[in-house]
């Protein structure tokens, strides 16, 4: 039979125990409100920014429309001539940048691989640009992504931030505070998400250059898809409904400029490729102030048709651009 | 009495601290394999500095990538792995020794098991691909351009150049040959499958295996197929082995349904040796798509621009099924 003293022992016993194991849990919920970031993942700083700035979102870079002059497409090899001539043909770089100009040029420098495999941008075209924009006085050039493996890799072995460098432009890299948590109004994903927009806070002009390219997942990356790389956190979650959120990128992005480098178009296995045998010499420059316009004509050059990305035609119906391309009269020209 | 005598309560102390010990000791060594993956796993010698037994030293150290993060590596590419059954990938930096701006990246793709890794290599196998051939049985590889890609057992793998060279691709071609000299693959790795394709006719090194989603349809699962030649008319012809003749013979339903709902039109099935295994046959904008099924297979003829030609492929198939149900 329990004496009274061994059922005050379990008892305190019971008690003892109870209170550590309550004190356990007590110091789990401690530690996990200590980690807790409210902002989500990525967004440390929204106050203090890039320069010093204050962060709030993403500006409207576009400037004015002018019929006629909308996109073009250029053919040849040389990317540096076929870039000039495409912007000379829709007004000349002035007509985008004026003196005192901070711009920003949002490259694709998703992998650390080199130019040869077509996976980024390729720095022929970023050193063009930044010397257009620096011709016409423009204060500042900066180019910046957000490369999420090892940024300082992507943009040295892709040969971006020495080409950028050279001809004058600041590289940036991405950094935890320079993203801000962001809501696209009417949109369905975007919603208090970290975007990387410190960047371009001080900046009043933004130009996307993308390379075009087969997507496992989207069929085809080009400048809509660019925008991709201004998600911060685990952005692969977007991967399960990747034409909304290429849409919804293309809504939030309103930029001066847009060019889709199709000199050599990665055919199959992207977006990384890694054989040369992924590529196919296209020799085609679009610049266009309509990024959908641009990616519905970069379907030729896949041999897709623009209703083969549902993104365009959602992007279409937000009222971002046009997916019938020939109806902007696009202006062409060849190079040699 | 007490419900605990001061010797229990010592015993139990002590075995808590062990219990614990053993959990500190166990994350420390995950955490620092992690850290040091040691790619002389593979042949290849890791860490700056070390010799790497080859004509290529390593750069910097290996990374490892698992399900959560593999996106960081290779981006939109990720859910391809992961539908087919990733694990995890090592990655390396190699510069040749006699030109330090000559080299490649090494990726190791841990795929679980040898048919998931032939899925992810058959899937990416470029058209223009030169196959490596003396890699020993139950593995397979090819040369394109700057890469090397293998399946290797378990191991997807791929060697990607920085250039295109002639003395980095002969490099790595060498590394191709050591890796699978080290790890041969045994017999649960043969993929005996691709044995069903008739023998004559069939375009070897063509084959490809679909895990999940073939042909853009989620209820046929792991299809392999394969360049036939009909003459000089080349047709890709598909089958899936099933549970038992009554699954495969709903999914041969199923996936006409599905050719039919998106577009394709009923066409007008010729011949005794397709109508008997019940084949139904689809304009599909503008190509012919073929199902069929044969005891435990399902079968058929996917995007043929000619109609002859893929019912005369068709007919070889069922066939040559026929002779494997038996």
């Amino acid at each position: 039979m329990t004496e009274p003293n061994q059922i005050n022992s379990a008892r305190r016993q019971l008690l003892i125990r109870g209170a550590k194991a309550a004190a356990s849990i007590a110091a789990a919920v401690g530690v996990a409100r200590w980690l807790y970031d409210p902002k989500g993942p990525g967004a440390k700083n929204e106050e203090v920014g890039f320069l010093g700035t204050s962060v709030k979102g993403l500006s409207d870079f576009s400037v004015p429309r002018k019929d006629g002059q909308v996109i073009s497409i250029v053919k040849g090899q040389d990317r540096a001539k076929t870039v000039n001539k495409a912007i000379e043909l829709l007004g000349g770089i002035e007509r985008f940048i004026k003196p005192g100009d901070v711009v920003v040029i949002k490259p694709n420098v998703g992998f650390a691989t080199p130019p040869l495999l077509g996976a980024t941008t390729h720095p022929d075209v970023i050193a063009a640009v930044v010397k257009l924009c620096y011709e016409k006085k423009a204060s500042k050039v900066i180019v910046t992504d957000n490369s999420i493996n090892d940024p300082a890799s992507c943009f040295t072995i892709s040969g971006i931030s020495k080409a950028a460098s050279a001809a004058g432009a600041q590289v940036v890299m991405p950094r935890d505070s320079y993203f801000s948590p962001l809501t696209l109004e009417g949109g369905s994903l975007i919603k208090d998400w970290p975007i990387y927009c410190a960047p371009f806070a001080k900046a009043n002009k933004l130009i996307g250059i993308a390379p075009l390219k087969n997507h496992h997942r989207s069929v085809a990356s080009m400048t809509m898809k660019n925008w991709y790389g201004l998600l911060g956190g685990r952005r692969n979650v977007f991967h399960q409904d990747i034409n909304n959120i290429i849409a919804e990128l293309a809504m939030l992005v309103k930029p001066t400029l847009v060019i889709l480098d199709g000199t050599v178009t990665m055919m199959t296995n992207g977006p990384t490729g890694g054989s040369v045998s992924d590529l196919k010499k296209t020799n085609t420059m679009i610049v266009s102030c309509d990024m959908v316009a641009a990616d519905a004509f970069g379907c030729s050059l896949l041999n897709l048709k623009p209703a083969d990305l549902p993104y365009l035609a959602i992007a279409e119906k937000a009222g971002v651009g046009t997916v019938d391309y020939e109806s902007l009269k696009p202006l062409r020209a060849e190079v040699t | 009495m007490q419900l605990f005598s001061g010797r229990a309560r010592t015993l139990e102390s002590v075995v808590g601290m062990l219990i614990l010990l053993v959990m500190v000791a166990t994350a420390a060594g995950i955490y620092i394999v992690s850290q040091n993956y040691n790619m002389a796993r593979f042949g290849i010698a890791s860490g700056s500095g070390q010799e790497s037994g080859g004509d290529f030293l390593p750069v910097g150290k290996a990374e490892t990538y698992n399900n959560d993060n593999l996106y960081e590596k290779i981006d939109g590419k990720a859910p391809m792995y992961q539908e087919a059954g990733f694990v995890k990938l090592t990655a390396q930096r190699f510069a040749a020794k006699s030109n330090s701006e000559l080299g490649f990246e090494l990726y190791v793709y841990d795929m679980n098991n040898a048919k998931n890794a032939f899925s992810v290599y058959s899937r990416q196998k470029r058209a223009d691909a030169t196959d490596l051939n003396d890699l020993g049985v139950s593995a397979f590889g090819y040369v394109a351009g700057n890469e090397i890609c293998i399946s290797l057992g378990r191991n997807y793998i791929e060697m990607i150049g920085s250039a295109e060279s002639n003395e980095l691709v002969d490099g790595m071609e060498g590394i191709a040959k050591d890796l699978s000299a080290k790890f041969k693959p045994t017999d649960n790795d043969k993929i005996v499958e691709l044995g069903y394709f008739p023998p004559q006719g069939t375009v070897a090194g063509s084959w490809k295996l679909q895990i999940d989603n073939a042909f853009g349809f989620d209820g046929l699962t792991d299809a392999y197929s394969a360049t036939y030649k009909i003459g000089d008319k080349a047709v890709s012809i598909f089958f899936s082995k099933r549970k038992n003749a009554d699954e495969a013979k709903a999914i041969a339903k199923n996936y006409y349904d599905f050719l039919i709902t998106n577009g394709g039109k009923a066409v007008t099935v010729d011949g005794e040796v397709l109508k008997s295994a019940g084949a139904s046959v689809a304009d599909f904008y503008g190509s012919f798509e073929m199902v069929f099924s044969t005891g435990v297979f399902v079968g058929g003829v996917h995007e043929a621009n000619d109609k002859q030609a893929a019912e005369k492929a068709a007919e070889i198939l069922i066939g040559r099924l026929k002779e494997i149900n038996d």
